[in-house]
């Protein structure tokens, strides 16, 4: 099947603009999940799970076909006979196994029962098996063994391995020969034979009692294990309130604080007592039960005096943008793409496309902040595109230089902490929200609240980079754990300043003309950072080359440095 | 604003248009009007395989501030035109009010009152914090010059009592100006729009004065010293073109020669017995004159100069807007013309039409007004209705509308084609010239 061009469409005039910047339909304050939230930011696993069941994606392991699974059984439910055809029309598959597709599909549809009979293929650490799918058995241990169940012996199936089917129906028995599908597509969004809806087909719903049959009290992610208290009126002066209670308590008292989570067991309702007083068990938002409407928290930032102080705050800002995008660069290049150790290298590879998520994020702030100042003052507007000399450190008050290095544990601490919440960045930004409320716009508002909330996020994954990269050494992961800087006449590094500064340019352009006029420089920007010709290709050569990605300090005014205020 | 009437577009439209300009492929979502440049290439003009009907359906969508195009709303007149004069120094064989008279329609002159008890409604009626616009026409307005002087100087200072951005218009043959008309069009914000068909020659013939000095004469020696120095008033040209007359070029050339900075066609549409309006036959070659102009002019703005084409100037101004509507104008909407008589029409070319006649100087009559714009309304067209036009264009002038044919549809489709390349090209060669981000 031929792969489409993504198509993009860049707002040329007025109307198409407005259309793309509703603010009703950006960012604005829901109670919820964060903008940036993905799919694996929710808990979802291989039992029915909280917010996606990940059993389902092996529903649709082999082409054209959609399963379901057993524990020893896996039944045929249906065939995409359209695909078959595409695949045959294309040379893909042969007219037999168009055939076997038709007689399957035709079966199911006269209430035929299919069912896979036997499996031959590559299951991962298992190692290639011909598996009798009604043998499986548990125990599953030692050497030559078999999968415990069907689905774990799909699930262990390596991705686009031949598999081959044994499939019966009464005593009818056909083969069909195909490649483990692909769950998900180039750019890790799922893959299109999932229909809208078929990862959360499964999940528990409380109201239909499904988790008594799950023997569990699994529930919506709003309806937590433990949650903190209700706030009663006056609020009591103690830490108890903000102590995690049982949310499924037997005793539903409502003037009193409830035991805390601690008391092991915590005394909760059963199936039948949850069955008969549902209604009793409360919403829980942004951690704690609700009673009474939901009314969005206010900011306590402290807010700028004026409109000044906020604009040479937002321009400090985009100076901590660009200051962390030079750490995060360094960083990320600095992980191997070569010579990783198989056991580190789908952490590494994990760390490094994070890290440069997380950098893109930050380029993307780097050009909302300009969008703000531009908002707050069109006729004034000049880009900030000047790197920050120092960046907010940890501690209230206190600043700390802006040091490119490779992603040694040390690196990754000090990447925690400058994203960590109401801290360091968070806490700028914050303040700058606060004063916003009385110079902004809700649109440029909404715009920081977005960049907050990516924040939270970063500092989510670099808690897991942190994970994934302390399981094996600084050697096994980092090109050169000591690498510096090229030096000045290193043809590589000239390489990388050159398209750097081309690239500020651009932006710069882009920037002072706005949109729609400015957007032709920002795309020419955006596409000189890709391939092998771009800033990415310039960067790995230094990279490749045992030295640090680093960007030197520019003698254009347009992008002197900035210090804090 | 709450609609009184939702009509419901055709399902089956299309929802957007692909087309080409120098730099790149483009897209027009039909509602709304939004442009959009497209980076990959789809496989020829209008194909929907690369666009995903939910995407083309989300960006037709409303957005907040806009007006649904299925909504008939009913907005508060904005605008009034007062026909002042029921005749004219000039006998142009084409004139639609048959040199103010309206067929008998309208027999005398306003009078004052009527023209006070007029702009007392609009004032007191109109959006407050939106631009009011007073306009005089006739017959020739500046034969009733006194009314015109009146009517300004009590409309200005009512509305500066009442703090209202009052704004005036006139469209004029420009003959009859004394140097006291030019100076009230230089001290108040003015649109002046002087009927003016070319140079002396074709002046002459179709716009007779009947006098020894031909009307180019009159016309030269009247509007000198206002095109010399216009104060407030943004004065333009606009020419009446009758088939057979496409050599529009020299005309542009001759009407910028005396001093106009700006200038516009507008094609003899209405049918007469006298046959000059454009036949089928005619439209492609109308077209094909007004491209030329435009593209001598796009060449001259490439270079760093302005746009005197009123025509190509107002459609790029429109589609950077993304203006959109399911009316052609505001008649019977946020716009009123008032009859001699003080009879409101919905246009001052249907003085006289009953069919346009919406209520007098006492109130508009609200079920004749409703229907009205129920009827006028471009989901209401049958012949607009499958056109991926039908916002840009919405029908076209109402009382023209029973000359509407394939060929003249033919003439706008390929004019705003041409207009929508024409935009996406000078964005990116002159984008000062579009305010960016209003």
């Amino acid at each position: 099947m031929s792969r489409q061009a993504p198509i993009k469409l860049i707002p040329r005039n007025v109307a198409a603009l407005r259309r793309g910047q509703q603010s009703a339909d950006g960012a604005r304050l829901v109670p919820g999940n964060p903008v940036s939230t993905r799919l694996e930011s929710g808990v979802g696993n291989c039992f029915p799970g909280l917010e996606c069941d990940l059993r389902n994606l092996e529903r649709r392991f082999f082409p054209f076909l959609e399963v379901d699974i057993q524990d020893t059984v896996i039944d045929v439910r249906s065939v995409d006979l359209a695909g078959v055809q595409a695949s045959a029309s294309n040379g893909e598959i042969c007219a037999d196994t168009v055939t076997t597709y038709g007689q399957i599909s035709s079966g199911l549809s006269r209430g035929r029962r299919w069912t896979i009979r036997q499996m031959r293929g590559t299951f991962g650490p298992l190692g290639v098996q011909t598996l009798v799918i009604a043998d499986l058995r548990i125990p599953s241990t030692g050497a030559n063994r078999l999968p415990p169940d069907a689905w774990t012996a799909i699930r262990l199936l390596t991705e686009g391995t031949e598999v081959q089917l044994t499939l019966r129906q009464g005593n009818t028995t056909r083969s069909l020969t195909g490649n483990r599908a692909r769950y998900l597509d180039d750019n890790g969004a799922l893959a299109k034979m999932f229909l809208p809806g078929e990862l959360t087909q499964s999940l528990c719903s409380p109201w239909t009692h499904d988790f008594r049959d799950c023997g569990c009290f699994y529930w919506a992610s709003n309806h937590p294990d433990i949650a903190l208290p209700v706030l009663l009126t006056p609020p009591p002066i103690t830490p108890e309130i903000n102590a995690y209670v049982p949310w499924e308590r037997k005793a539903r008292t409502v003037n009193t604080l409830p035991d805390p989570a601690t008391i092991d067991p915590p005394v909760e309702l059963s199936y039948y007592e949850i069955n008969a007083q549902w209604q009793t068990l409360n919403f829980v938002l942004e951690g704690r039960e609700i009673v009474t409407p939901y009314q969005p928290g206010t900011f306590t930032a402290r807010k700028f005096a004026s409109l000044a102080e906020l604009v040479t705050n937002l321009r400090y800002a985009a100076g901590v943008e660009l200051a962390v995008i030079h750490e995060y660069l360094a960083a990320a290049y600095s992980l191997k793409v070569v010579g990783v150790p198989a056991a580190a290298q789908a952490d590494v590879a994990a760390a490094r496309a994070e890290l440069m998520r997380i950098a893109y994020g930050e380029m993307r702030h780097v050009r909302a902040v300009n969008d703000v100042l531009r908002a707050l003052d069109p006729a004034a507007f000049v880009p900030a595109l000047g790197v920050a000399s120092q960046v907010p450190a940890p501690q209230l008050g206190i600043f700390r230089p802006v040091v490119p290095r490779p992603a040694t544990p040390e690196a990754i601490e000090a990447f925690i902490d400058i994203e960590k919440p109401s801290v360091s960045v968070d806490g700028l930004y914050s303040r700058v929200l606060a004063t916003l409320e009385d110079f902004g716009s809700d649109e440029t508002q909404q715009t920081v609240r977005s960049i907050m909330a990516d924040g939270e996020s970063h500092f989510e994954t670099f808690n897991f980079i942190q994970e994934w990269l302390d399981k094996h050494s600084p050697a096994d992961y980092l090109t050169n754990p000591n690498a510096g800087v090229a030096p000045a006449n290193n043809v590589l590094h000239q390489k990388l300043q050159q398209e750097y500064v081309a690239l500020l340019q651009r932006l710069f352009n882009g920037y002072t003309l706005g949109i729609p006029a400015g957007a032709a420089d920002i795309n020419a920007a955006r596409n000189a950072m890709l391939g092998t010709t771009g800033l990415d290709g310039a960067a790995e050569a230094v990279a490749a080359a045992g030295f640090l990605v680093a960007f030197d300090r520019i003698s254009d005014a347009r992008f002197a440095p900035v210090n804090h205020p | 604003m709450a609609p009184i009437a939702v009509i419901p577009g055709d399902s089956t439209a299309p929802l957007f248009k692909v087309f080409h300009s120098a730099v790149g492929q483009h897209l027009l979502i039909v509602p709304h009007s939004r442009i959009f440049d497209l980076t990959h290439d789809l496989n020829g003009d209008g194909d929907a395989q690369g666009l995903p009907m939910a995407l083309l359906a989300a960006l037709a969508d409303t957005a907040s501030g806009e007006v649904p195009l299925d909504h008939v709303v009913e907005p508060q007149p904005q605008s009034i035109s007062l026909n002042v004069s029921s005749s004219c120094n000039l006998s142009c064989s084409y004139c639609y009010a048959a040199r103010g008279s309206f067929q008998g329609a309208q027999v005398d002159p306003m009078q004052w009152e009527v023209a006070r008890v007029a702009i007392d409604k609009l004032l007191s009626g109109a959006d407050q914090k939106s631009p009011i616009t007073v306009g005089f026409l006739g017959g020739e307005p500046f034969v009733n010059r006194r009314l015109i002087h009146r009517a300004v100087e009590y409309a200005a200072e009512e509305g500066r009592i009442r703090g209202l951005d009052v704004r005036f218009s006139v469209t004029t043959n420009g003959t009859l100006l004394h140097e006291e008309d030019i100076e009230l069009l230089r001290t108040h914000r003015f649109a002046v729009t002087v009927s003016v068909d070319g140079g002396e020659q074709i002046q002459d013939l179709r716009r007779p004065s009947g006098g020894i000095k031909g009307s180019y004469e009159l016309l030269f020696d009247a509007t000198r010293s206002l095109l010399a120095d216009p104060g407030l008033a943004q004065v333009a040209a606009r020419a009446t073109v009758a088939r057979g007359e496409f050599d529009l070029r020299a005309r542009f050339e001759a009407v910028l020669s005396i001093g106009f900075r700006e200038m516009g066609f507008a094609p003899l549409r209405a049918a007469k017995p006298d046959g000059d309006a454009l036949r089928d036959e005619d439209w492609p070659r109308y077209l094909d004159a007004i491209v030329e102009i435009a593209k001598s002019e796009l060449e001259r703005v490439r270079q760093g100069g302005f746009i005197r084409f009123s025509n190509l100037a107002v459609a790029l101004k429109q589609l950077h807007r993304g203006a959109s509507s399911p009316y052609p104008c505001g008649a019977g909407g946020g716009y009123f013309s008032v009859a001699a008589n003080g009879d409101w029409y919905a246009c001052h070319r249907a003085i006289g039409s009953s069919a346009f006649r919406l209520g007098n100087n006492e109130g508009l009559e609200l079920e004749r007004r409703r229907e009205f714009l129920a009827t006028r309304h471009v989901h209401s067209q049958s012949a607009c209705r499958q056109c991926w036009a039908r916002y840009l264009c919405s029908g076209g002038c109402h009382q023209e509308a029973s000359s509407r044919t394939d060929s003249s549809c033919g003439f706008i489709r390929g004019w705003l084609e041409f207009c929508l390349a024409a935009y996406c090209e000078l964005s990116v060669s002159r984008p000062e010239l579009f305010d960016p981000g209003t």
